[in-house]
C-alpha cells in the first residue's frame, strides 16, 4: 500500500507539472450526494438518507446536516437531520436520464460461477423532464432512486415491509421518489406545485432503519419579489411487518421567508425574517413523536455593516421550547489588490441544533429523548488569507474553537440481533469544554477556461476532558483536484484525495474505525453546446477500499454513472 | 488496470488542448452495423458466440480525432447445461474516440467506455425468481448493468459519395466479478455522411 501511495503522489506531481485553475467539479451521483466526493473534513456516508458531514474547521462536534438554518428551509428533514436528498427542487428546462451501478455484477460469469457468488450490485436510476415555458407555464416530472448502499442490510430491512418498497426494482433502495407537477415562471414570480409518491428509509438515534411511505407527498412553492413561501403535505405510512405494527402520520410543514432585497442589501442594516412550521397528526405506531404535535420557529437574520470592511451577522430563531443563535463578526483589513485577509469570530448557542425536529423516539418499549436539557455554546476565532499572482493563487486558514455542552448520546445499553447493533439511552450533552485547532493551506493554478488545478491540505486537533464523541473527526486530509475543458466541449474533472481515520464511538460497544484511505473520482463529459446535449460518465471511489462508513449501514463501493441530458 | 488507463488519459489530456484547428462537429455520420461477438478466455465456457446489430453516430472532433456513439443489441445463449434461463438480451452503449494517424491511414484506432444492460430471457411462469436467485443465471432475472472499456480498429473499405462501407473489430472488457469479462466483436458497417 505504501508503494501505491508513492505512485499516486508521483502521479499527482506529474499531472500538476505536465499541465498548466476553479475547483474540480466531479459530478455527484445524485443531487444531494456531493458529500460522497468530499474529504476536506469528515464525510461518512451510511446511505443517501444518512451521512455525517463535517467540514474541517467548521467548529464543534456536530455534522452540518444536524444543524437547522434558514438556508435549509427547502431541504428535507429526515428525523433530526436536514438533507438535500430526496430533492424536490425543480430542474432547469431539459430532459435527462441517468443510470449507474456499483461495479461488479456477474453478467455472463453468472453461468459459470457456482460457488462464492458475489453479492448483487445495485444501481441508481433517474429520469425526468421539464418543458420550456409556454407563456410562463411549464410542466415537470421526475422519478429517481438510489439503490447504492443497500446490500449489507437488505435482508434485515426487507423483513420490515410487506412489498418491494420502491417505485422500481427489488433492491429495497434507501429512497425512491416519483413526482410530477406544473409551474409558472414569469414577471418575477416563480411558482410550482408538485405531487408524488416516495419511499424512504430513515436512520434513527437507536440505530435502526425506519421505513416511511409517503402517499402522497405534495409540495407548493412560490417566490414573488422578496418573499419565498413553501408548504408541503405528507401522508406517511409506517410499518414493521415482523411485529405487525402499522402507523400513519399526516404532516403539514413549510415556511415563509422575507429575504433582504436589492435595495435593502445596499443599506447599512440588512434584515431578513421568516417562520418555519410543522404540524403532525399521528395514529397507530409512529416511531417518533413531536411534542404537542406542532412546532413553530420564527427567525430573524441581521447583517450590519457600519464600515466597508467590518460586518456583523446574526441569526436568532426562537420558540416556546427552544432557541438557536448564530452570530459572527468579520473584519477585512485593507490589503494590496489581488490579496485578501479576513479575521473573524463566530458563535453558535442554542438549546437544540434542530429546534423543528421530533423530540422523542420509541424503541422496544423505551422512549429515547432526542433533546437534551441545557444549552450548547460554540465559539470560534479564525483568520484566512489569499493571494493571486498571474495564473497562480494560494491561501490558507487557521482557526481555534471551543464548545461546551455539545450534543451527544448517553448510552444506557446496547442490544444486538443477528445483523444489527442498537442503542438505548438519550440525547445528552458533553458538559465540559472541547477544544479544536485547525489549519488549511491551498495552492491553485489555472489557464483561461481550459484548465484549473487545486491542491489542498488541512489538519485538525481536537482535545478535551471527554473523547467519546459520536464521531471522532479526521485529523488530516489532502486533496488534488483538476478540471480540463478541451475545445470548449470536452470536460474532464478529477479529484484525488486522502483523509485519515475517523471513528464512530457511540453506536456500538466497540467503536467502528473508518480507516483512512485514498479516493479518486473522475467525470468525463462530451458536450454539444450548440445542441444543448451533454453525455456524461462519472467514476466514483476508483481506488478507495469498499468499506462500511456508518454502523448498521452498507458498503461504499466503486461505481460508474452515466447521464444523458438535453437542455431546452 | 483501468485506473492506470485513466491516469494516462488524465495526464495526456492537456496535450490535446494545444490543437488549434476548429473542426469539432464539422462532419456528422450515421451508420448501421452488424457482426458477430466471441467470448474470450473462460467466458467461452459461459456463453456461445452471438450475432449483433446496431446503429452508430460519428462526429469530427479534433483534426485527427473523431468521436462516436454506438448502440447495439445481441442475444446470448448459455453454454453450461442446467442453466434454467433460455438466454440473455444485451443492449450495449459505447462512447469513444477514433484516432486517425496518417502512418496507418485509412485505419483508425479507437477506445472508450461501454455500458451493457442485460436481462435474462426466461419463462416467468416456470421460474420462481426468489428461490432461483442463487442458481446459475439467477441474477439475470433482474436487470443487470455493467460498465467497462473497449478498444477498436476501424477500417473503411469502400467510399462512394456520401456512403462508406467498412470493417470494425472491437475488443471489450466489462468490469464484472469474480473476474473481468472480455469479448471480441467483428462486424461490417454502412455509414452515411449527414454533413
Amino acid at each position: 500500500m505504501k508503494s501505491f501511495g508513492k505512485i499516486v503522489k508521483s502521479l499527482v506531481a506529474f499531472c500538476s507539472l505536465a499541465s498548466v485553475g476553479a475547483f474540480a467539479a466531479v459530478d455527484a451521483e445524485m443531487e444531494g450526494m456531493e458529500v460522497d466526493q468530499r474529504d476536506d473534513g469528515t464525510f461518512l456516508v451510511g446511505s443517501p438518507t444518512f451521512f455525517y458531514d463535517r467540514i474541517l474547521g467548521a467548529g464543534g462536534l456536530h455534522s452540518e446536516s444536524e444543524m437547522w438554518s434558514p438556508e435549509k428551509l427547502r431541504q428535507r428533514m429526515l428525523l433530526d437531520r436536514m438533507s438535500i436528498l430526496p430533492s424536490w427542487d425543480v430542474m432547469e428546462p431539459s430532459v435527462w436520464i441517468k443510470s449507474g451501478n456499483e461495479l461488479g455484477d456477474m453478467i455472463y460469469r453468472d453461468f459459470i460461477t457456482a460457488e462464492n457468488r458475489p453479492t448483487n450490485r445495485t444501481p441508481i436510476l433517474e429520469g425526468g423532464f421539464r418543458t420550456p415555458s409556454f407563456k410562463g407555464f411549464w410542466v415537470t416530472g421526475r422519478a429517481f432512486q438510489d439503490d447504492h448502499f443497500t446490500t449489507s442490510n437488505f435482508s434485515y430491512r426487507k423483513s420490515f415491509v410487506d412489498d418491494e418498497f420502491a417505485i422500481f426494482g427489488e433492491n429495497y433502495p434507501m429512497f425512491s421518489t416519483m413526482y410530477a407537477g406544473f409551474g409558472y415562471s414569469a414577471n418575477s414570480i416563480d411558482a410550482s406545485f408538485l405531487a408524488g409518491e416516495e419511499y424512504i428509509w430513515i436512520f434513527s438515534e437507536s440505530s435502526r432503519w425506519i421505513p416511511i411511505h409517503y402517499k402522497p407527498r405534495l409540495e407548493a412553492r412560490i417566490d414573488a419579489s422578496n418573499i419565498e413561501a413553501t408548504v408541503a403535505y405528507e401522508d406517511a405510512e409506517y410499518q414493521d411487518k415482523r411485529k405487525k405494527e402499522k402507523g400513519a402520520r399526516k404532516e403539514l410543514n413549510g415556511s415563509v421567508y422575507y429575504r433582504c432585497g436589492e435595495a435593502c442589501r445596499r443599506g447599512m442594516l440588512q434584515l431578513s425574517a421568516g417562520l418555519a412550521f410543522r404540524a403532525v397528526d399521528d395514529s397507530g405506531m409512529v416511531y417518533t413523536h413531536l411534542e404537542e404535535d406542532r412546532a413553530f420557529l420564527p427567525f430573524v437574520n441581521l447583517r450590519f455593516e457600519p464600515f466597508n470592511n467590518l460586518a456583523m451577522e446574526a441569526m436568532f430563531a426562537v420558540n416556546e421550547r427552544d432557541w438557536l443563535v448564530q452570530d459572527s463578526l468579520e473584519f477585512r483589513p485593507p490589503v494590496p489588490r489581488y490579496t485578501g485577509v479576513v479575521v473573524g469570530v463566530k458563535n453558535i448557542s442554542g438549546t437544540r441544533l434542530n429546534p423543528l425536529a421530533d423530540g422523542e423516539e420509541y424503541f422496544d418499549g423505551d422512549t429515547i429523548s432526542l433533546k437534551a436539557d441545557g444549552q450548547m455554546n460554540l465559539v470560534q476565532g479564525y483568520t484566512a488569507f489569499s493571494d493571486t499572482m498571474g495564473n497562480v493563487g494560494m491561501g490558507g486558514r487557521v482557526s481555534f474553537w471551543a464548545e461546551h455542552g455539545a450534543e451527544t448520546f448517553d448510552v444506557d445499553r446496547y442490544v444486538e440481533d443477528d445483523q444489527m447493533v442498537y442503542r438505548h439511552g438519550d440525547v445528552e450533552r458533553i458538559n465540559s469544554w472541547i477544544r479544536g485547532v485547525t489549519g488549511e493551506l491551498w495552492i491553485s493554478a489555472w489557464y483561461r477556461e481550459m484548465f484549473s488545478f487545486k491542491a489542498l491540505g488541512g489538519f485538525e486537533r481536537v482535545d478535551g476532558n471527554s473523547s467519546r464523541f459520536e464521531v471522532t473527526p479526521v485529523e488530516f486530509f489532502t486533496s488534488f483536484t483538476a478540471d480540463w475543458l478541451l475545445r470548449k466541449s470536452f470536460r474532464i474533472s478529477q479529484s484525488l484525495r486522502y483523509r485519515s481515520d475517523a471513528q464512530w464511538n457511540l453506536r456500538s460497544v466497540d467503536p467502528l474505525v473508518v480507516k483512512g484511505d485514498w479516493y479518486w473520482d473522475a467525470t468525463f463529459e462530451q458536450q454539444f453546446p450548440a445542441h444543448g446535449l451533454y453525455l456524461t460518465g462519472t467514476l466514483l471511489h476508483i481506488i478507495g477500499s469498499e468499506t462500511i462508513e456508518t454502523p448498521n449501514a452498507a458498503e461504499n463501493r466503486l461505481r460508474f454513472i452515466c447521464t444523458v441530458k438535453k437542455t431546452f | 488496470m483501468k485506473r492506470w488507463l485513466l491516469a494516462l488519459v488524465l495526464c495526456l489530456s492537456p496535450v490535446f488542448a494545444q490543437h488549434p484547428a476548429d473542426s469539432a462537429f464539422s462532419h456528422i455520420y450515421v451508420s448501421i452495423e452488424g457482426g458477430e461477438q466471441y467470448p474470450f478466455g473462460d467466458l467461452i465456457d459461459a456463453v456461445e458466440n452471438s450475432f449483433y446489430g446496431g446503429v452508430g453516430f460519428r462526429y469530427a472532433y479534433l483534426e485527427n480525432i473523431d468521436g462516436f456513439i454506438l448502440f447495439d443489441y445481441s442475444y446470448f445463449k448459455p453454454v453450461p447445461e442446467g442453466v434454467k434461463i433460455y438466454g440473455a438480451h444485451q443492449f450495449s452503449g459505447k462512447l469513444g474516440l477514433d484516432f486517425k494517424w496518417k502512418a496507418i491511414a485509412p485505419l483508425a484506432i479507437g477506445a472508450g467506455f461501454v455500458c451493457d444492460w442485460v436481462r435474462g430471457d426466461y419463462d416467468e411462469d416456470k421460474l420462481d425468481e426468489i428461490s432461483f436467485s442463487n442458481d446459475l443465471g439467477g441474477t439475470l432475472t433482474d436487470n443487470e448493468t455493467e460498465f467497462g472499456w473497449f478498444a477498436r480498429l476501424n477500417l473503411p473499405l469502400i467510399r462512394k459519395e456520401t456512403y462508406k462501407v467498412g470493417f470494425n473489430a472491437l475488443w471489450k472488457e466489462l468490469w464484472t466479478l469474480p473476474k473481468r469479462s472480455e469479448t471480441l466483436s467483428v462486424g461490417v458497417y454502412v455509414e452515411r455522411r449527414i454533413w
